[in-house]
């Protein structure tokens, strides 16, 4: 059952920012609310007031603009995953779209929620490193952006400060076009992720270059594996190299056991889908 | 009196709409939580938050001092702390006794959810808060969590009795004697998971006190018999309790034992005002009951030809913290343990054991489902070790019509077996290749589930059928209805009689009270045993309406049919519409109506030193076939293609018959992939759907589904019940096709990707 909570909708980020403000720590943006309302149910989060930002177009945008995608963070999984920019230069984060969730969650569920509320299993937080995305944080002081890498700052730990809003995700457009997202799932449809793993990369003249692996429920918040990315880097690429940058990506992960399953099995799972992320990332490289 | 035939039939056999589809569908059917009265009061249950503990203090002070609190109980409120479920028969530690639970926990917790204390509120808020003031002081006592750990004498026992509550057994011929003749002897030790019932509508009633003092609480209730149980709890008469079953959204065994009506009565009967009550999601999960765990050793012998010589057979069942139907469970588990086989020399020993986990009790399959895992993975295996194909293994093993199982349970009707796993085989068509990185497998399982109460607990079922001054008919019978159609084929059973539209029929349903009992939803009884009780009283009705009209038209009974709401002559022109009939019999005094009482056959109890006997009226078989495709790297199988074929002896709603192969099917595909309540020193680590995994429409391929009818059946013109069996075979025949695919056999379900994986990493070179 969910505690009794105010609620607001907000009129625009601006509205939303100067509700922050007034009432500080017991405001929270609610977005699609498939984090959120499941926290208020379980009592693992008590606000006093909930500001809704579901309904503001100024954050369910998708544009291109100085060389870079800026993707709303209200623009809902659904909505990324038919976006056709997306489609076509971020394959990673349109696979993982794909096998987000189920159709209902998809609806509701955005991106800006899955980065804010930074799960360690998150599913876009993984390819989005891996295609160094930076996020711009509003605050009522006027915008700043800063790389993913620094906003994620551990398991349910983010940058955003008391009276921050996540306005959008940059990405820059010229990405590898090597790309591959794998995710391992005990079902189908609506599954959490077991592990997942970004790859992104370019292939000159059989080479790895500006390579990227990305673990996902491997450790405390997704990371990147650099040892395993520094085996592909500059190297020429081969069947024996890519298993050994999988075997020092399940190297340095640090997995846990729970009940979707153990350590050990998670380890070696990284192993494996890094293995198929390296070639199925490699083979669209060099198909490009 | 003659019946009508299969030549004559106008709507049996159909895919009639389903008289309740169309508003299930708009959202209109009011299930058990669509219902509210004003002044009603919310109830929360207070739940044990240890698995094995001593109360020693519960206070319920600041909780009480809550305003908009209207009423707390603990045990020491409850007029007789005590649920019974009958187990007739049983010869164990528990004897004559009768499986007890406690209302509420008085001094001793066994499980982690146990109720505590009873909370009515003005609203559902306050009631959730009041839940938090209950101060409990526990003082822990040691738990025991494997049936195994839990049998040996040391072990912390869960009642005076013992921890063994049930031991059966079943023996025929000579065990060593059939081992010794064997070629091959194959063994392997199964097990199963805890599984939840997971229907989409957790446990949910409202009750009120209605204007005779009569406590009524419509709730989700497979068994609306359960008032008598309220009533003894209260110490009440059972004429002043009352159950309504309306629609309920899935029951699958998870709704046949108490759940909330003896809570909503309690608080009733103590504040006298309305109150609901409706499990969680989580609290579904966490409480009683769920699929027990078996351990299943299996020892097969067979010689090259294929016949098999022996069967040796031993299960340990984890009855959870009380007994329920535990023992009757692992009966059922004995009568199914050889499967649908044919073997001289059998030994099979079960024993079901109390553990502080989670009571365990009725699941669709009633103890046929686990042990159907093991002998058909054993067939499996069988016909490997002496390289025989599987289907030929099979084919020359099943039993046939007019023998016995092994234990001396007789197959009175059609065995179609043969055909079943041919067709289910055959529908998977041709195979293609396997995408890179993952194998392909298939796999088949046979298996047969019973039908009906066993024979010694005299079941029956009542019906009252009546034509009303208008033409029309009204059918009343106490049966709940799951979701599985059981009400519309009633409706559909009685136009085929009365040759008139369903929609000139209204049938009222599941009220202890005002329809005539029919005895429970549960056993695949009901298309059996109501089916023939709607059946025997319409075709009675029918006879006297014939010979009214035949007074009344003068023409003999026997030249006389029904058709288009009227009794007409057999090639001839005179006619009395049923409006005129039932004039015609008000004014001669005839009756209109007819309570008709179907008994199955009764018979005595079986051998209790041996396991022979009959114990059930009848029994299904059928098969299932599966297309497997296994991710070598992770382990991940998903199901490609499945048939299912069953003997359902005659169809009356073809699309109900199919809806059961399916989700049957889909069910039986989660206990053999994901499905699985892990219980950590009998925490539940579980509790919600986003770690106990159903399957969904993604993970479930397109079923085909193939429906035989030999004709033979102990329901109405023949019919078979289809209801539990449909689940059985396809986490055998999943894990068979695993096996194909990757030549590692499972033998612990459900199949994860890491178990998958760990078997073909210990399995390679
Ligand atoms: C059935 C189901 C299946 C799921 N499957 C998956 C899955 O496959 N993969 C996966 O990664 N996740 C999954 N999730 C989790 C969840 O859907 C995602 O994390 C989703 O992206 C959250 O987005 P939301 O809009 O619903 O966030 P909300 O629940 O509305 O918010 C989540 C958190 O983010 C904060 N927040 C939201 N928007 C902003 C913003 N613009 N600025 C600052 N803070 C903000 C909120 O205050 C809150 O703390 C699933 C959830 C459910 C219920």
């Amino acid at each position: 059952m969910l505690p009794h909570v105010d609620y607001v909708r907000a009129e625009g980020v601006a509205h939303a920012l100067a509700l922050l403000d007034r009432h500080g720590a017991g405001a929270r943006l609610l977005a699609g609310g498939t984090d959120l309302l499941v926290d208020l149910r379980e009592r693992r989060s008590a606000p006093a007031l909930l500001v809704d930002i579901s309904e503001l177009d100024e954050l369910a945008a998708i544009r291109a603009e100085d060389g870079a995608l800026h993707i709303g963070a209200g623009v809902t999984v659904a909505a990324l995953r038919e976006d056709a920019t997306v489609q076509a230069e971020f394959p990673a984060l349109a696979e993982a779209a794909r096998w987000f969730a189920d159709y209902l969650t998809r609806n509701k569920a955005t991106l800006g929620g899955n980065l804010a509320n930074a799960s360690p299993g998150a599913d876009f937080l993984v390819p989005l490193l891996a295609l160094d995305a930076a996020v711009t944080i509003a605050a009522a002081a006027g915008d700043r952006t800063v790389p993913l890498d620094q906003f994620l700052l551990g398991p349910r730990q983010t940058a955003l400060g008391r009276g921050e809003l996540l306005r959008e995700v940059v990405l820059p457009r010229s990405a590898p076009a090597g790309q591959a997202y794998e995710k391992l799932g005990l079902k189908h449809g609506g599954a959490i992720a077991v592990v997942s793993c970004a790859v992104v990369m370019d292939v000159r003249a059989g080479r790895g270059a500006r390579v990227r692996i990305v673990l996902g429920a491997a450790a405390p918040r997704p990371f990147r594996a650099r040892a395993a990315e520094e085996r592909l880097e500059g190297q020429p690429l081969s069947a024996e190299r890519a298993e050994q940058a999988a075997a020092l990506a399940a190297g340095a992960a640090q997995p846990i056991s729970d009940v979707r399953g153990s350590a050990e099995y998670r380890r070696a799972m990284v192993q494996a889908l890094v293995r198929r992320g390296i070639d199925a990332a490699q083979a669209a490289a060099v198909r490009s | 009196m003659k019946d009508l035939t299969a030549s004559e039939f106008a709507m049996v056999g159909t895919r009639a709409p389903r008289r309740d589809a169309r508003d299930k569908i708009h959202g209109i059917t009011r299930y058990a939580d669509d219902f509210s009265l004003g002044g009603m009061l919310y109830a929360k249950v207070v739940r044990s938050t240890r698995a094995s503990a001593r109360l020693v203090r519960v206070d319920t002070s600041k909780a009480a001092a809550l305003p908009g609190v209207r009423c707390i109980m603990t045990a020491a409120d409850v007029p007789h702390n005590v649920l019974f479920t009958d187990v007739p028969g049983q010869t164990t530690v528990v004897g004559a006794l009768r499986a007890r639970t406690q209302v509420l926990a008085a001094d001793r917790v066994r499980y982690f959810g146990e109720p505590i204390a009873l909370i009515a509120a003005d609203t559902e808020e306050i009631a959730e808060q009041a839940r938090g003031l209950v101060e409990i002081e526990y003082e822990d006592l040691p738990g025991v969590f494997d049936p195994v750990e839990a049998m040996h004498p040391e072990a912390p026992q869960l009642e005076e009795t013992g921890n063994v509550i049930s031991r059966w057994r079943v023996r025929q011929g000579d065990v060593d004697a059939g081992f010794a003749a064997a070629d091959v002897i194959v063994e392997h030790t199964y097990q199963t998971p805890f599984i939840d019932h997971a229907f989409i509508e957790p446990e949910i009633g409202v009750g009120w006190l209605d204007e005779d003092g009569v406590i009524t609480i419509r709730v989700a209730t497979q068994v609306i018999e359960h008032f008598r149980d309220v009533a003894n709890v209260l110490g009440l008469p059972h004429s002043k309790v009352r159950l309504i079953a309306p629609f309920i959204g899935g029951g699958f065994g998870g709704k046949e034992d108490v759940t909330v009506e003896v809570y909503i009565g309690l608080l009733v009967w103590k504040t006298g005002r309305p109150v609901r009550l409706l499990y969680t999601r989580e609290e579904s999960i966490i409480t009683p009951t769920k699929r027990h765990p078996f351990r299943m050793r299996y020892k097969h012998g067979v010689r090259k030809d294929g016949t098999i010589t022996a069967i040796e057979a031993e299960f340990i069942s984890d009855a959870g913290a009380y007994a329920y139907l535990s023992p009757l469970v692992l009966l059922y588990a004995m009568v199914h343990s050889s499967g649908p086989y044919r073997c001289a020399n059998v030994k099979v020993d079960g024993t079901a054991v109390l553990t502080n986990n989670t009571p365990t009790s009725a699941f669709r399959g009633f103890g046929s489902a686990q042990p159907a895992f093991g002998y058909e993975s054993q067939m499996d295996a069988c016909a490997r070790a002496i390289s025989m194909d599987p289907l030929a293994f099979r084919e020359r093993n099943y039993v046939c019509k007019g023998e016995s199982l092994p234990c001396g349970q007789p197959v009175d009707h059609a065995v179609l077996l043969t055909e079943t796993a041919r067709r289910a085989w055959e529908a998977l068509g041709p195979s293609c290749a396997a995408p890179p990185g993952k194998r392909l497998g298939r796999g088949i399982a046979s298996t047969l589930t019973s039908f009906g109460r066993i024979v010694w607990l005299h079941d029956w079922s009542a019906a009252w059928v009546e034509l009303q001054m208008d033409g029309t008919i009204m059918v009343r019978i106490g049966v709940p209805d799951l979701g599985g159609g059981q009400a519309s084929s009633l409706v559909q059973i009685t136009a085929e009689i009365f040759r008139i539209p369903m929609s000139s029929i209204t049938i009222h349903i599941g009220d202890s009270s005002l329809t005539p009992l029919a005895g429970t939803t549960t056993a695949t009884r009901q298309l059996y045993m109501s089916g023939s009780a709607v059946h025997k009283a319409g075709m009675e009705l029918r006879a006297g309406l014939l010979e009214q009209a035949s007074s009344v038209l003068g023409v003999p009974a026997a030249a006389l049919t029904m058709d288009g709401g009227a009794v007409v002559q057999v090639d001839g022109a005179k006619r009395i519409s049923f409006q005129e009939l039932a004039a015609s019999c008000s004014r001669s005094g005839r009756e209109r109506y007819r309570h008709s009482v179907f008994h199955a056959p009764a018979g005595k109890v079986m051998d209790f030193e041996t396991g022979q006997g009959r114990v059930f009226p009848d029994l299904t078989f059928g098969s299932q076939a599966v297309e497997v495709e296994v991710d070598e790297a992770t382990g991940a199988v998903r199901v490609t293609k499945l048939a299912t074929c069953y003997d359902v002896g005659r169809v009356i709603n073809r699309n109900s018959v199919e809806g059961q192969m399916e989700g049957g099917a889909a069910m039986g595909l989660g206990y053999a992939l994901t499905e699985e309540d892990i219980l950590e020193q009998g925490v539940p680590r579980t509790p919600n759907l986003m770690t106990y995994l159903i399957p969904t429409a993604l993970d479930v391929p397109d079923i085909t589904t193939i429906v035989l009818e030999s004709g033979e059946g102990s329901g109405p013109w023949g019919a078979r019940g289809i209801g539990e069996p449909a689940m059985v075979p396809t986490a055998p025949a999943i894990a068979n096709a695993v096996y194909d695919a990757v030549g590692v056999r499972l033998t612990q379900l459900p199949l994860t990707p890491e178990r998958v994986w760990r078997a073909m990493r210990d399995a390679a070179p």
